[in-house]
């Protein structure tokens, strides 16, 4: 897996580098700036970029338009933003276009280095891989749908596990529960939710993200 | 001003115009097909130019305000009289000018009228009140400057925390990961590298809580509109942003702004669960105009906690409030801030 990040902070930036050379992950690039996240993509053809919200010149949501930017003209890239915040808007943007693994996770789990390289090889294989946080904000704004309030507060934790990114078996591990009772969960969930069924596991993820974009 | 709005005095006074001018032109016709005599029409226009003169002058004094509005008045009606005797002089066939006096008198009332208008304040006001009047005006600007300094120095520690002890906090515990993740054979070790990441961990939220309190970065970002769409994902019954904004206003402003928008957001989720809310943002006047509109239940109580607290917000900022709540017809409730 090749990776690149942009990250102004060069604290930051080393840490993360350093970290993930630890663990196996090539780093082949690194920037400061959005326009060399894009310079970056096109030198490296990376799997992943590793992008910061908040960017110079202005520190503001630049490293957010400059993903997005790279994700409508790179299909299959990964982009992976790492921010101190969450915030709806931006995520539903992100989420909104382009093709290839997205995620958005808060920078501090970082530090969780398992579900870390766990959520880096997802994105980088085109999956997702959505902070709790952002899942939180998501469900929040969609409680109005009946079809929400059916569910179970088991299948509810299945769900927002789902919209993280998680396999069924994580979800499995997360919840100390078998695989085959998550199946059960997620079929009793697309049935209430009436989501099309289907087996790939990130399409499923695209399906419960569609659900909660159809509101925002 | 506002019963002056019932009807429209430009329309009064076209409909005066057209009035007076079909009169004389009829008057005219009759004298012509009456043989033409002596040309007494022009008694009749004179007759039907003096109202028509008075009510030009009334629309003209309106465009002013105050004082400036009755010394308008004062002067134009001087002129219509001089004039109106000046033609009863000409069409009297002249002679001796005997309206000179009685014009120049008319003149002196309205010199008269323009200085104790222009020296009110001198006149009128005791040294107490004109200090008192001053003070005013500096206490108002004084404030308006404190207050923007104020939200400057806050928007800095925002960026101070995200830039500074949040990020040194996310450096932080990234190194106490890789050292736990390096201490595989000295568990207890590994257990307090561990509980020290917790503790950062903590840590780091609660700075972003702080910072999220002093205004969230997508209002810095993008301003007031995208920032109302980002409170509105969170309002389960759909929120409308409607935005004419063409230009951002001060920091202060859009901050109060913000959080007006975002506890009139709360309470609609609270007393109008699931109700469609619609916030309209307007720039006018030198006001930001907001208004919050829901279709719940009414009937909200303006002493209520929720209402107290954003007339507070809005009053520090000098700003207006308005609540319209009937029962059973919903809530509008409207704000306007100082927006120069």
């Amino acid at each position: 897996m090749r990776v690149v990040i942009v990250e102004d902070q060069a604290l930051l930036r080393e840490g993360i580098i350093a970290l993930l050379r630890e663990n196996g992950v090539e780093v082949v690039g690194q920037a400061e700036d959005a326009p060399g996240l894009l310079r970056l993509i096109a030198g490296h053809k990376p799997d992943l970029a590793i992008v910061d919200v908040r960017l110079p010149p202005t520190f503001t949501d630049e490293g957010i338009r400059a993903a997005i930017e790279a994700r409508e003209r790179h299909p299959g890239l990964g982009i992976l933003i790492l921010s101190q915040y969450v915030e709806p808007v931006y995520t539903s943007e992100l989420l909104a276009g382009g093709s290839g693994g997205v995620g958005y996770l808060l920078k501090e789990r970082v530090a969780d280095i398992p579900a870390f390289l766990d959520a880096i090889g997802r994105v980088s294989e085109g999956g997702t891989a959505l902070d709790r946080e952002v899942v939180a904000e998501l469900v929040r704004g969609r409680t109005d749908d009946n079809s929400l309030d059916e569910l179970t507060p088991r299948e509810s934790e299945v769900l927002s596990l789902m919209a993280e990114g998680k396999t069924n078996s994580g979800i499995a591990e997360a919840l100390v529960v078998t695989p085959g009772a998550v199946e059960k969960h997620i079929s009793n969930i697309f049935s209430k939710l009436d989501l099309p069924t289907t087996g790939a596991d990130h399409r499923r993820v695209l399906a419960v993200l569609r659900f909660f974009q159809s509101d925002s | 001003m506002l019963a002056r709005k019932h009807y429209n005095p430009d329309s009064v006074l076209a409909a005066h115009t057209a009035v007076s001018a079909a009169l004389g032109f009829l008057v005219t016709l009759i004298w012509g097909l009456t043989g033409a005599g002596y040309f007494w029409p022009v008694w009749v226009w004179f007759g039907l130019a003096i109202p028509l003169a008075i009510d030009f002058s009334w629309w003209y004094s309106r465009q002013f305000e105050g004082r400036r509005e009755w010394l308008a008045l004062h002067m134009s009606l001087t002129a219509v009289a001089s004039a109106a005797l000046i033609m009863i002089w000409a069409l009297s066939g002249g002679g001796a000018f005997w309206p000179g006096i009685p014009v120049i008198c008319l003149l002196g009332l309205v010199v008269c009228h323009l200085f104790i208008s222009e020296n009110w304040d001198r006149l009128f006001k005791s040294g107490r009140e004109k200090v008192l009047t001053e003070r005013v005006d500096q206490l108002t600007r004084t404030r308006q400057g404190t207050l923007e300094a104020q939200a400057a120095q806050l928007r800095q520690v925002e960026r101070d925390l995200h830039d500074g002890a949040q990020s040194r906090l996310v450096a932080l515990s990234m190194q106490l990961a890789r050292a736990e993740a390096k201490l595989d054979d000295q568990p207890e070790a590994a257990k307090l590298v561990r509980q020290a990441r917790a503790e950062a961990g903590e840590a780091i939220a609660e700075l972003r809580d702080l910072a999220r309190g002093i205004a969230p970065p997508v209002l810095a970002d993008r301003g007031l509109a995208e920032a109302a769409r980002s409170l509105g994902t969170r309002n389960p019954g759909g929120v409308t942003i409607e935005s004419t904004l063409e230009r951002r206003p001060p920091p202060i402003i859009e901050t109060g702004a913000y959080f007006v928008i975002a506890e009139s957001l709360t309470n609609a989720a609270k007393h109008a669960p699931g109700v469609p809310v619609t916030v309209s943002l307007a720039e006018g006047d030198g006001q930001l105009n907001i208004v919050i509109k829901d279709e719940g239940p009414g009937g909200a109580d303006p002493k209520g906690n929720g209402l107290t607290g954003l007339l507070h917000r809005v009053e520090a900022l000098d700003g207006r409030m308005g609540i319209n709540s009937p029962p059973g017809e919903g809530t509008v409730i409207r704000v306007d801030l100082p927006c120069e």
